[in-house]
């Protein structure tokens, strides 16, 4: 059944999952246009190399949110179109059919993150590094991955959700922006909104792992 | 009668006009009424007068070695926090003793002398510190704290003062200042900041001016043409050796720096406040306080003597600690990153699951 609901999603997906891969293997290959002989480089060379590789760096976590979005989406993309007659057709209870889907989405992702390994590897394996710097390509994959597998929960579990879901989690968004908005009326120095947002953000908020750092090549 | 008559027109006008200055019995009234308001806003004004030197006057706050003296108008606890925040800044850096005989001063305060004498301060050099007497103007304390560093710093050796930005780098923060010292590093022009960022420690050295060389030896006369161009130069031989060096003499570019016409060391001072930042919060306690007291030797030789580590090694700590943000390896994916993204990812496909769009 994995299988069956794989091809369906492959189907629907593929060429979005293409192209992101072909981005994913060029991301980490931008990172060394400034050349690859780094021992002995004059000087500035070596700091606009490395400033370079921050610079893509920054680059990456919005790409793991546009996988994410993509791909979380994309997974329900084909039930919405058919108005679920597919899923209710099998002889399968709805959580399990959930997590099949799931689990064939996050297979999928599988492509643009071993795409970006594979292009890290080939980044790394074309410079010769002065002592100091490292190459982190193994570490930037799989934390690609874990980025790209929040954000494609996340959407994921947005894309099937009842409107009553939605409208708990857009009321939350909206009491939020107000009671920043009451307390700023009141000139309370108290802040909601940014609060959250660091809750969420700093580790181990759910969204911690899109923060930090992401260069290829660093100290 | 030619002389009468203009004797009897002044009397006449002058009994006009002595009728007309004797006011009616309203106006009289009204007068009264007017005096008394006027002396009531003079009483007032006197009282507003009174209550704003009362609340300038100067009041002592104490936290550790580190003596105030503010407006009273700061209030008791903006005062303590004000006091506390300042020791809690110069405690690892200034000595006890400079501390002790000093005391800083908010300039807006009065009856600075009263204070004084009833607090037993009299032998106490005053440091005057530029604050409004509102109760924000002070922060946490950093106004008081960067005032004790500049005189403190004023009374080590050359080599210090020449090295230490003027307030020490006290307030340097990894969070707030280290990117800054980073991208310093990353977008300097100079080779030994090129050589520093690839990991030759002698090019850090030189970059943070640790050694005990001369200053020309840490630039190349190319990076010191490049510090000439649109600066201002005080003396006619400082212009003509700028223009010496502008049109290609190295000797005169070199020259420059030892006559202290450019800067001595390459890096700014947000790098230098992050070496003595890193040697104040990750060498042993004292560390600083002890570098700062000794005189022997270059910047590096100090510091490491206070540390208590080869140079070297003390160099190297602190390129790794500063360019990592903290220490930090720069990307991680372990179990920390990863089992927040696992949980919620694993919650959240648990609620799509129980419930839906067609459910």
């Amino acid at each position: 059944m994995f299988r069956r609901i794989l091809q369906s999603q492959w189907k629907a997906l593929r060429l979005p999952v293409i192209l992101l891969a072909v981005l994913a293997f060029a991301l980490p290959l931008l990172t060394v246009t400034y050349g690859g002989r780094l021992e002995g480089a004059p000087a500035g060379r070596v700091a606009q190399w490395l400033y370079g590789a921050q610079q893509i760096g920054l680059l990456l976590p919005g790409f793991a949110v546009l996988v994410g979005v993509l791909t979380g989406i994309g997974a329900w993309t084909s039930d919405h179109a058919g108005k679920h007659v597919y899923a209710l057709s099998l002889p399968l209870s709805r959580a399990r059919y959930v997590w099949l889907r799931f689990a064939a989405g996050a297979a999928l992702l599988l492509a643009p993150t071993a795409a970006l390994g594979v292009g890290s590897l080939a980044a790394a394996a074309s410079v010769t590094l002065p002592s100091g710097v490292h190459a982190y390509p193994l570490q930037l994959t799989a934390r690609f991955f874990l980025a790209v597998l929040v954000c494609y929960a996340v959407f994921f579990a947005i894309s099937i959700s009842t409107r009553r879901a939605a409208l708990v989690v857009l009321g939350v968004i909206g009491g939020l922006l107000l009671a920043d908005g009451v307390l700023t009326v009141m000139d309370l120095r108290a802040t909601v909104t940014p609060t959250v947002l660091m809750w969420l953000t700093n580790w181990p908020g759910p969204l911690s792992i899109l923060i930090g750092r992401w260069a290829l090549f660093d100290v | 009668m030619c002389r009468a008559g203009p004797a009897l027109l002044a009397l006449a006008l002058w009994g006009v006009a002595a009728r007309a200055q004797q006011p009616r019995a309203p106006a009289r009234a009204l007068l009264a009424r007017a005096e008394s308001l006027w002396h009531r806003i003079g009483l007032q004004d006197s009282a507003a007068a009174r209550e704003t030197l009362r609340q300038r006057r100067a009041r002592r706050f104490d936290a550790g070695a580190v003596t105030t003296l503010l407006p009273e108008a700061v209030g008791a606890a903006t005062g303590s926090r004000v006091a506390a925040g300042a020791w809690a800044y110069v405690r690892d850096a200034v000595p006890v003793d400079f501390l002790a005989g000093r005391m800083a001063v908010g300039l807006a305060a009065t009856d600075v002398e009263a204070t004084v004498r009833a607090e037993g301060l009299g032998g106490r050099i005053r440091i005057p510190v530029g604050v409004e007497p509102g109760p924000d103007s002070l922060a946490d304390g950093w106004t008081v704290a960067a005032e004790l560093a500049r005189s403190y710093r004023q009374t080590l050796d050359s080599t210090w003062r020449v090295w230490l930005p003027l307030d020490m780098g006290l307030a340097w923060t990894m969070r707030r200042e280290g990117p800054e010292a980073v991208r310093e590093l990353m977008q300097g022009e100079t080779r030994a900041g090129g050589d520093c960022l690839a990991g030759l420690i002698s090019g850090c050295r030189r970059w943070l001016g640790l050694d005990a060389a001369a200053p020309a030896t840490r630039f190349r006369p190319a990076e010191l043409r490049v510090l000439v161009s649109g600066r201002w130069f005080p003396s006619r031989a400082a212009v003509g050796l700028a223009h010496d060096c502008t049109v290609g003499s190295d000797f005169a570019c070199l020259r420059l720096v030892a006559l202290g016409f450019l800067p001595p060391i390459p890096a700014g001072p947000v790098p230098l406040a992050s070496f003595a930042g890193y040697v104040r919060t990750r060498g042993p306690k004292g560390a600083l306080l002890r570098a700062l007291a000794d005189r022997n030797g270059g910047v590096g030789d100090r510091f490491a003597r206070a540390v208590g580590v080869p140079e070297d090694s003390l160099v190297r700590g602190w390129r790794s600690w500063v360019m990592t943000g903290g220490g930090q390896p720069r990307v991680t994916a372990n179990l920390r990153d990863a089992w927040p993204a696992v949980l919620v990812a694993g919650l959240l496909i648990l609620a799509a699951s129980r419930s839906g769009r067609w459910r």
